[in-house]
């Protein structure tokens, strides 16, 4: 047969063409895998085989200590009569949350609800899930320090359940990693579960790290806790209805024991100045116990104080916003140098020493009397100044601690416990230790006080020493306070002492049973 | 070949059926169709002899032959979509045959088009589904650096609200309203046959004070004048043969092609000068004066307030603001032979912002080839994009807390200060020196640097071969890569960047996809009756993005801006990521059609996607649609109304997957906020960074649609009437889970949305002489979108609020039984006397669940609780409208397009933030409106219904006029020179008291009808040409 050229070609290039159509056809069954290979994230299958990288894991549970600093925060300082965020023309009005949680005025769907009170919730929660997704992990692998780790762990979830049975009383308890609706555990048994647990994880702790491993959890940490939760045990392993508390069985003498372990570990000794607890080079203060790193990065910096400066008293600018009652700040003593953690009168650039100015060109004048709440002017309210920042530094990120346990807090709970204990004058006697390096000259209280009086001075005490450090809202729920008058507050329902669970929340476990009152 | 065989038995069964019919003496009738202009000839025109029943069509060749004709006189009709009806009486012999050649002229209509559908062409009238088409030379006017633009007003169910005034702004395009909450609802755009990743090129910029303005359009990469035709595939029918990615519509785009003759020459450009519409009124330096002198007096501010005034009196407004400068100039050659065609074009544009400091310009080249060899058996095609488009951008906020950008600042910066300061190293005035809280917004937009440069080359290369005539193999490969870099710098001498001593900042991104698409098309001749082609093949695609970014801080110097990042004495940690996925399908298609009158369209696309469970990776996505060309039938012949009338309808099943990958897999990130710190070591923290759902799967949107096409009059009236219904399920929705949990929300498919709607369009041919033409067009659309379902959940919150002391505050809630976009809060009543704003209050009853069974008024409050807070009005439209004409009158030629949108509410953040004379006890101004509104100087801004303002419209959107002659010195060849003055946005009527109703801050889940500071727009005058050598 006779085939014209052009035929050929056509022929040729038509099989050339089937050819291609097939090789492309053949391919298409590798092209139809999907599986998904992450490339700048990790599978957990893959990782914490190595103490390093469960040291990853673990740095990611201490990183929600961090978290505690804001809403858990927030609402233990507002809710009581430390601090207070008026509204400033619309500025902190935030839908009139701030004056909701100062006015102890919250509800499951208010502003205060929906946003504080739910973040805290939410944050509190997280730093428990990464633990236990750590420890999990853990269960099948051995890693070296693998006891010490998973005691750290432990200790950090019990932390974070501290907290959580703070604000919100019964809440379920969870080891485990799936999402799913459950129901709570009562109080008195999270209040159990904790002291379970941090028992269990001391025993594995170092009374001390080395300066590589600065502000991981010690012996004297958990310690530290376990006096915390003894001090409230009996409202922590209480009930509450909406007539209040009915509380649980006191546990002052092993508030004692505990502390005195603390207190003669020979790990920690009071600060000389006051001041080296909180600067900021405060990471070498021998009197905190556990604290909440922070560093001059990014991020890792702790800029509370951006709350309460105001907006030009420093090069890094402020928000303006916390401030403290006048009456709170008139209870200070004119000598007691604790006094000087506020800022009332002319200000000064805390960087620069300059002279500041207020949005209108005056000089900044703080002055301690808020005449109304919801329309203060820009420069009402004293402020609280605790944890200096480091002139050097020209942003917000300031390397101070933050403690959340130190020295001068065991001591207070230790003569509290005696006092409560009839051991009046003992108690009193560690007061003045406090008192001492703060008044000069010295002025002690009198060790001879009956024990009510005693007990009010203490409670005082605290006040004095433990400002803006978020014991106030513990400190004034265990004393009957928490639900009193003071300014811009009116005396509010006993049941307030627990927060309400928000009703994200409830819609999203309906297992959950909404706290008394709410 | 089966089937193809039981459809030609079919065939020669119908037409023995005709033949037997052919009784006694008989003649034929045989001719030819052609185009009585281009004399080319017609197929499947449709030839009958009036009151039978016999009839054919015409074939390829336009031949025709009709026999068993009874002898005697006969009327022949000869009809033809596109053509006038032709109608001639002629005698046929027993046994003779007759010769009837008929010229049919063309009307003025889109119906005989060829139409791009997605993997293939149609046929206008073999369209079963619903697909609108916009010419690119009507749509390309004034200035339009996006091809998004073009679609504004100009296709029924085609929503385009541009996201702010800003050169280059991206915009929200939604095709018959949104169907879904967390992932995407954007349309699926397919340029010359290729699917590309229509995700931002350039890395996102740095908010201050606020999230970031939001990213600019990725598709400024192309040039409108390149483009032929935008057709937009609205129902399931359409967009099936997109499975997975075509929930959200389609959107075609075609780039214009080369075609056959001598080489032509053309250059087109145009110069347009912009100013900006509706400024914001706002207090000047002598009436703020004014006001504090009235408060001080009042005691409601500190005499010190007074003497602490400046003594300028600036109108920030107008310093920022500028007349703005376009230019757009485009070159273009063209030619070939029969078989080899060649398009090419340069373009370059550059567009000045309405505010100072920023803008966009851009430098495309463009190559397309096409060649046919092998006797027309083989086809290539190639398609080249390369575009460089730089970027330069000001510092404002899409959302935004106390501090801000330059708009912020522009209305709250005193306007007793000057712009330049007459002491100090900056020479512009700050309120003191270092980090300050209120900016000079003169000096942020002057001061800050912020600029990205995108290259991006985007390509495919087709081949098809035809095997047999009625089978065709092709093959289509396209690339479309991008890499950008955008760099920022925040100057010390700025109080931007004083905190950290100057902040510079690089961050790279890349986006890469490829495609490849192998197609099999078999197209059997079944005489001339039935039409059969079936199209199957193979799509894979591949996805990749990644970022890498650096920043130094703290430098000694602001000479060195971003270039030298190292200079910095605090360098951050470098960041990158990435992230790919795949995709893999196999699709098919046939249609069929009898008589040209019944047709029938089924689809089934296979898919898989890499971002879901193992075990749901794979889902089936079939549609099937049907029309009936009721005009075609014999009992229409003797009615001349109707030259056109067909009923479709259509169902089908599409999916999305928009959204991120590995959603499905338990991930660990080094997360940033992880980091820890031990002695003085930052230690990388790891957790889990999403609360993996191994069940994911596709979200999938069920969609209905009837519809009629008609033509009126020989097609001088031309249109559709829609309706269409949508419901999607599987919600790939973010919801909140049960606590504990390492992040509060998961991705689940949860939930239902309902869209139904009605969509119009008529085109009339008003005029049709030969040197006066007038036609106009009208679209008109109505979207209802209801939330069905949201799972466990009874609202989802929405629309966060900007601005100081609204942090927590929600404008929106996302509720089953209303539609998204619903706005939620309480209603405001007025003010009482002592200034304070006055809300009705509400006692709520509810049950068990906690769900709302009624309220009663209970008086007014100063103080709204959450009871008071309630439905208060929607942000998505009635019904939208766009008009459109077009006409001619002897060398001037006019287009024009008119928008509206009806019945929509907008929340005013802008008016809710800085129309509150409370501003002014912290030094801050106001807008005018403030100071007659009754309100004291002490009370908050308060969210209420007072800021859901009507924000109906109607716009003139572009009026072009132009007159064509020919240029001396031009050959005329290529079509006459053209010159014409343009212009955009030149009316609004509206009530919305803000700057513009149709704006877009993306603020929380499915979000819409929230303005906040928006860029301005432009009022925008055009003049160009076009000169053809």
């Amino acid at each position: 047969m006779r085939i014209s050229p052009v035929k050929t070609t056509t022929r040729k290039a038509s099989i050339a063409a089937l050819i291609c159509m097939s090789a492309t056809a053949m391919t298409v069954q590798a092209c139809t895998d999907l599986s998904e290979t992450p490339v700048s994230a990790i599978s957990p299958d893959n990782y914490y085989r190595t103490q390093a990288e469960v040291i990853g894991g673990l740095a990611g549970v201490y990183a929600g200590l961090r978290n505690t600093l804001d809403e858990y925060w927030n609402i233990s300082e507002v809710s009581s009569d430390e601090n207070i965020v008026p509204t400033r023309g619309s500025d902190w009005f935030d839908n009139g949350k701030w004056l909701e949680l100062h006015r102890q005025t919250w509800t499951p769907t208010s502003a205060a609800g929906v946003d504080n009170i739910n973040s805290a919730w939410v944050n509190l929660w997280a730093g428990i899930a990464r633990a236990n997704v750590v420890l999990n992990a853990l269960k099948p692998n051995q890693v070296e320090n693998q006891a010490i780790i998973e005691s750290e762990l432990r200790a950090l979830r019990a932390f974070y359940y501290i907290c959580l049975m703070d604000m919100f009383g019964p809440v379920p308890i969870v080891t485990t990693t799936e999402i799913k609706q459950r129901t709570q555990d009562s109080r008195a048994d999270v209040f159990k579960f904790v002291e379970t647990e941090l028992l269990a994880a001391r025993t594995a702790l170092p009374a001390k790290w080395d300066a590589g491993n600065h502000g991981r959890v010690t012996q004297g940490a958990v310690d530290a806790m376990l006096v915390s939760i003894y001090l409230n045990a009996r409202v922590y392993s209480g009930t509450v209805t909406t007539a209040g508390l009915t509380p649980g069985a006191a546990r002052w003498q092993d508030v004692i024991t505990v502390a005195d372990r603390v207190i003669n570990s020979a790990t920690y000794s009071l600060a000389s100045n006051w001041n080296a607890n909180f600067n900021h080079t405060n990471q070498t203060s021998p009197e905190n116990i556990f604290v909440v790193r922070f560093s001059v990065i990014d991020g890792l910096g702790f800029n509370h104080n951006m709350k309460s400066f105001h907006y030009n008293i420093a090069n890094f600018g402020g928000w303006n916003g916390f401030s403290t009652i006048a009456e709170t700040y008139n209870a200070f003593d004119d000598a007691d140098l604790r006094k000087k953690i506020f800022l009332v009168g002319p200000q000064n650039n805390l960087n620069t020493g300059a002279p500041v100015l207020d949005r209108a060109g005056n000089r900044l004048i703080f002055t301690p009397i808020i005449r109304d709440a919801t329309q203060a002017a820009e420069n009402e309210g004293a402020r609280i100044y605790k944890f200096p920042i480091d002139p050097a530094v020209t942003n917000q990120h300031q390397p101070n601690d933050f403690p959340l346990y130190r020295l001068g807090e065991i001591y207070l709970s230790k003569a509290e416990a005696q006092n409560e204990l009839g051991q009046t004058a003992a108690a009193l006697a560690i007061v003045n230790t406090l008192r001492a390096r703060v008044f000069t000259p010295a002025k002690p209280l009198s060790t001879a006080l009956a024990q009510t009086a005693a007990r009010t001075a203490i409670y005082n005490e605290r006040l004095f020493e433990l400002t803006n450090e978020g014991k106030r809202r513990q400190d004034m729920i265990r004393n009957g306070t928490f639900n009193g008058a003071w300014s811009f507050k009116a005396v509010s329902a006993p049941f307030r002492i627990l927060l309400p669970i928000p009703t994200g929340q409830l819609a999203t476990n309906p297992l959950l049973k909404q706290n008394a009152g709410y | 070949m089966k089937f193809v065989r039981v459809l030609g038995a079919l065939t020669a069964a119908m037409m023995w059926t005709v033949q037997a019919h052919a009784q006694g003496a008989t003649g034929t009738i045989t001719g030819k169709v052609v185009d009585s202009t281009s004399q080319a000839p017609i197929a499947s025109a449709a030839i009958t002899i009036v009151g039978t029943q016999r009839g054919t069509l015409s074939r390829v060749d336009g031949g025709y032959t009709l026999t068993g004709i009874p002898a005697g006189t006969v009327t022949v009709r000869v009809t033809r979509i596109g053509y006038s009806a032709f109608q001639q009486t002629l005698g046929v012999t027993g046994g003779g045959t007759a010769t009837l050649d008929v010229a049919l002229k063309p009307v003025a209509a889109f119906l005989s088009e060829v139409v791009t559908v997605g993997y293939g062409t149609q046929r206008r009238e073999q369209i079963t589904g619903s697909v609108a088409t916009v010419k690119g030379a009507d749509a390309n006017v004034g200035v339009m650096p996006n091809v998004n633009g073009m679609l504004a007003g100009r296709v029924a169910g085609v929503n385009v609200t541009l996201n702010t005034g800003e050169p280059g702004a991206g915009a929200q395009v939604r095709i018959r309203g949104g169907t879904s909450i967390s992932a995407s609802s954007e349309p699926l755009y397919v340029i010359d046959g290729v699917p590309i990743n229509n995700v931002e090129t350039e890395a996102g910029g740095i908010g201050l004070g606020g999230s970031p303005s939001l990213p600019r359009s990725p598709l400024t990469l192309l040039n409108p004048s390149d483009i032929a035709n935008i057709v937009v595939l609205k129902d399931a029918s359409a967009t099936a043969i997109y499975g997975s990615r075509g929930a959200n519509g389609v959107i075609l785009i075609e780039t214009r092609k080369g075609t056959a003759g001598s080489s032509q020459l053309e250059y087109d450009g145009y110069s347009a000068m912009a100013t900006v519409a509706r400024p914001l009124d706002i207090l000047n330096g002598s009436e703020y004066r004014a006001f504090v002198q009235q408060q001080v007096t009042a005691g409601n501010l500190a005499s010190s307030r007074l003497t602490g005034l400046g003594t300028a009196n600036t109108n920030w407004q107008d310093e920022l603001t500028q007349t703005a400068m376009t230019q757009n100039h485009n070159l273009t050659f063209s030619g070939g032979t029969a078989d080899t065609r060649y398009r090419a074009s340069l373009n370059y544009m550059n567009q000045d912002g309405v505010v100072i400091a920023n803008g966009f310009e851009r430098l495309q080249g463009r190559l397309n080839a096409n060649t046919s060899a092998l006797g027309g058996k083989l086809q290539l095609g190639l398609n080249l994009t390369s575009s460089q488009v730089n970027n330069r951008y000001i510092a404002f906020e899409n959302t935004g807390g106390f501090e801000g950008g330059v708009f912020n600042n522009m209305v709250n910066f005193n306007p007793t200060r000057p712009v330049f300061s007459a002491t100090g190293s900056n020479p512009y005035y700050e309120v003191g020196p270092g980090r300050q809280s209120v900016r000079n917004p003169v000096a942020l937009a002057n001061q800050i640097a912020d600029n990205a440069v995108t290259n991006r080359t985007l390509g495919n290369v087709t081949g098809s071969y035809a095997f047999f005539s009625s089978l065709t193999g092709s093959v289509n490969v396209g690339v479309d890569r991008s890499g950008s870099v955008r760099k920022n710098f925040f100057p010390a001498v700025s109080p931007s960047g004083a905190e950290f001593n100057g902040r510079a900042r690089q961050v790279s991104r890349d986006v890469s996809s490829a495609t490849v698409q192998t197609l099999l098309t078999f197209k059997p001749n079944l005489g001339e009756s039935q039409e059969f082609e079936i199209t199957g093949g193979y799509e894979h695609a591949d996805y990749n993005i990644g970022e890498f970014g650096a920043e130094g801080r703290n430098f000694l110097t602001d000479a060195f801006s971003y270039n030298n990042l190292g200079a910095g004495a605090t360098l951050l940690p470098p960041f990158s990521f990435r992230e790919t996925s795949r995709l893999a399908s196999f699709l098919s298609r046939a249609n069929y059609s009898l008589k040209n009158r019944y047709f029938l369209t089924g689809v089934v696309r296979r898919d898989g996607s890499s971002r879901f469970g193992e075990g749901n990776k794979w889902a089936v996505f079939p549609a099937v649609s049907g029309s009936w060309r009721v005009s075609e039938e014999g009992f229409m012949d003797n009615q001349t109304l109707f030259s056109n009338l067909s009923i479709r309808a259509g169902y089908g099943i599409q999916g999305n997957q928009g959204v991120a990958p590995y959603a499905s897999l338990t991930l660990l990130g080094a997360d940033g906020g992880a980091r820890y710190v031990f002695g003085s070591t930052v230690f990388t923290g790891v957790i889990p960074t999403q609360n993996p759902n191994p069940d994911l799967k596709w979200e999938q949107t069920a969609q209905s649609s009837v519809a009629i096409d008609y033509g009126l009059k020989d097609n001088r009236i031309t249109g559709t009437f829609e309706f269409y219904n949508k419901n999607t399920t599987d919600l790939l929705l973010t919801v909140d889970v049960p606590q504990p949990a390492v992040v509060p929300t998961q991705l689940q498919n949860i939930g239902s949305v309902n869209n139904r709607g009605f969509e119009a369009s008529i085109n009339a041919q008003i005029l049709n002489g030969s040197t006066r033409t007038l036609s106009a067009g009208l679209v008109l659309s109505a979207d209802r979108n209801r939330v069905e379902s949201l799972g466990a959940q009874q609202f989802i919150a929405s629309g966060g609020v900007s601005g100081q002391g609204q942090s927590g505050r929600n404008s929106q809630r996302i509720i089953p039984g209303q539609p998204l976009g619903t706005f939620w809060g309480p209603e405001f009543v007025g003010v009482d006397a002592a200034g304070k704003q006055l809300f009705n209050k509400y006692t709520v009853t509810r049950d068990a669940s906690g769900k709302e069974t009624g309220r009663t008024l209970a008086g007014t409050s100063t103080s709204p609780s959450g009871d008071d807070e309630m439905i208060l009005g929607n942000s998505q439209p009635t019904f939208s409208m766009g008009v459109t004409s077009l006409g001619t009158w002897g060398k001037f030629d006019l287009n024009m397009l008119i928008r509206s949108d009806v019945g929509q509410q907008v929340f005013n953040n802008t008016a809710l933030v800085y129309a509150t004379k409370s501003n002014a006890l912290q030094d801050k101004n106001f807008l005018r409106s403030a100071l007659t509104d009754g309100i004291g100087i002490q009370e908050p801004a308060i969210f209420s219904s007072r800021y859901i303002e009507k924000a109906s419209f109607l716009r003139l959107a572009n009026v072009t006029v132009g007159y064509s002659f020919k240029l001396p010195g031009t050959s005329g060849r290529n079509g006459p020179t053209r010159i014409y003055l343009s212009g955009d946005n030149l009316l609004l009527f509206t009530n919305y008291s803000g700057n513009d109703p149709e704006v877009h801050a993306a603020s929380g889940l499915a979000s819409r009808g929230i303005d906040y500071l928006a860029y301005p727009r432009a009022r925008t005058l055009t003049t160009g040409m076009r000169i053809g050598f």
